[in-house]
């Protein structure tokens, strides 16, 4: 590696530098708790996923080239150069994360690896190794930004589409779609795909709200890459919608990383205040039903009901009791997963990692456990895919009731094993009660973040 | 031109939700070779933007997108 490239790769953990990532860098006691907290790791047992490895390989570029004992002792303190072999090890133990942020959460020190992460991104894409899909799917949605006339007929005429279904459904021959309607109170940014727009325009619709579908979608790939100027510029495109329109509140899908950008981000990246409010469309449809604006019949979901606390909206954004609320309105089934709120694990698909063909292997090895205190046992089931949901819930009922592996992984961070502790759940948990902290807080930490 | 254009590889992308259908164009055009034809087939409305889009940012050039029923037909050229 040429100086010139050095100094680059340096300058992004020197540019991203602030009191919190130097924190970070410097107070990670290698206890493993955030062993038992990763999907990853638990499902595949490979010390590349333990997130404080992952961590750990942005430390030791920091050691060598921030602190003076890694300067000059590096073998020591094992200090390492951003070289080849580093780079490699990084890009598959950073894109691979989902940036749920549960490792965080069981953390004593509250470390944010995912935050971490975004660091790692910045260097592996001024290195060229950023993620090549990713990077094309933000350069795609940035190329129908700018050039939004030229989609304009086909993205209209797709709504034109879901507008025919959406008064199918709802037996009125007059409900719309809206689109770019001036003066209407809220902006819905759903994702490109229908399955995201459908439901909501019914709600909207019998809920009678002055809504508006706009333009762009919700997801943000330069977030997933990790290229900030990219996120920033993707979510620019609806909120200068919003502005051109005068809404009152921006509603977006179920996209949690959507969620997060807008709601916790945006503000930071553009130096603006927000003249609007963020909702998720859980938040809407809970006061929707809670308000009388559309009124749902208890009793047409049949079975035991539960509620799988996804990351972004969750542990990461402190939406926990609207989505529950709305299940109780339908069912007197309910019941809970364990664990559940901001302990609940990772669903193993978030961060854009099912865009990226690479980490297939990762994302479906195991996927996450869950026991619903009705004693009932079951899975996400991320594997097996293309067969009956019947034979799914065999086998993953047959999974689960094999012991889950706890076994020492006796990988070492410099020495210290990792030796698995059965009541590590238990420790961690006493760790949180000490902390006392909660994920609403957390989420408001992570609001001063400016990435 | 669907008629006369000869096609190196067939995707059939029913059923998957966007950004889904543009990913598998993008994962499988290094599958042929430059000049190459894709045809995809997306039931996903969504990937009338996408998949141009994505052809556009990425050099490589869509010689057809259209709606046939409930279906999308894409042919997709490796420019590069």
């Amino acid at each position: 590696m040429d100086s010139t490239q050095l100094t680059t790769l340096t300058g992004v953990i020197d540019k991203k530098m602030n009191r919190q990532l130097k924190q970070y860098m410097d107070i990670c006691a290698r206890c493993a708790i955030c062993k038992d907290a990763c999907h990853q790791y638990v499902g595949t047992g490979d010390f590349k996923y333990l997130p404080a490895r992952r961590a750990e390989l942005i430390r030791q570029i920091y050691k060598k080239y921030f602190t003076k004992t890694g300067e000059f002792v590096p073998a020591l303190y094992e200090a390492r150069d951003p070289d080849d072999n580093l780079l490699d090890e990084l890009y598959d133990s950073t894109y691979a994360c989902t940036g749920c942020r549960r490792c965080m959460y069981y953390c004593p020190f509250s470390i944010d690896t995912a935050w971490i992460l975004s660091v790692a991104k910045a260097i592996l894409i001024a290195a060229g190794r950023g993620n090549e899909m990713l990077g094309q799917l933000a350069d795609a949605a940035l190329f129908k930004g700018d050039n939004v006339e030229m989609f304009k007929d086909v993205i209209v005429s797709g709504f034109k589409d879901i507008e025919v279904e959406v008064q199918e459904i709802t037996g009125n021959p007059n409900a719309q779609v809206p689109v770019d309607k001036q003066g209407a109170d809220i902006l819905y940014v759903a994702l490109a795909g229908a399955h995201s727009i459908r439901p909501a325009a019914v709600i909207f619709e019998e809920a009678g709200a002055n809504w508006t579908i706009s333009m762009f979608e919700a997801a943000n790939y330069g977030f997933f890459d990790g290229d900030i100027e990219k996120a920033r510029l993707i979510t620019k495109r609806f909120i200068d919608e919003a502005k051109r329109l005068g809404v009152k509140e921006i509603v977006v899908p179920e996209c949690g990383h959507a969620y997060r950008v807008l709601e916790l981000f945006y503000e930071a990246w553009s130096k603006e205040k927000m003249p609007f409010k963020v909702s998720h469309i859980l938040e809407k449809v809970d006061e929707y039903i809670k308000d009388g604006s559309i009124t749902v019949e208890k009793g047409l979901l049949t079975g035991t009901v539960t509620y799988h606390d996804p990351c972004q909206i969750g542990r990461n954004g402190g939406i926990f009791e609207q989505p529950r609320d709305i299940v109780q309105s339908l069912t007197d089934n309910f019941v809970d997963l364990t664990p559940n709120r901001e302990q609940q694990w990772c669903c193993g698909g978030g961060g854009g990692i099912v865009a990226m063909e690479e980490f297939t292997e990762t994302r479906l090895d195991r996927g996450t456990q869950h026991t619903p205190r009705s004693g009932y046992r079951c899975t996400s089931g991320h594997r097996p895919r293309g067969r009956s949901d019947a034979a799914q819930g065999q086998e993953a009922h047959a999974r689960i009731d094999e012991p889950r592996d706890r076994e020492p992984q006796r990988g070492t961070l410099r020495g210290a094993p990792f030796a698995s502790s059965p009541d590590s759940d238990a420790q961690a948990a006493a760790y949180r009660t000490r902390l006392g902290s909660t994920a609403r807080g957390r989420a408001s930490n992570h609001k001063r973040i400016s990435q | 031109m669907s008629d006369e254009t000869k096609v190196d590889l067939e995707l059939d992308l029913k059923g998957l939700l966007c950004p889904l259908p543009m990913v598998k164009v993008s994962q499988n055009i290094g599958k042929v070779e430059v000049g190459g034809v894709i045809r995809a087939v997306a039931t996903d409305p969504g990937a009338m933007a996408d998949i141009p889009a994505w052809a556009k940012s990425t050099g490589n050039e869509v010689l057809q997108a259209e709606k046939v029923g409930g279906e999308f037909v894409f042919l997709v050229k490796r420019v590069k």
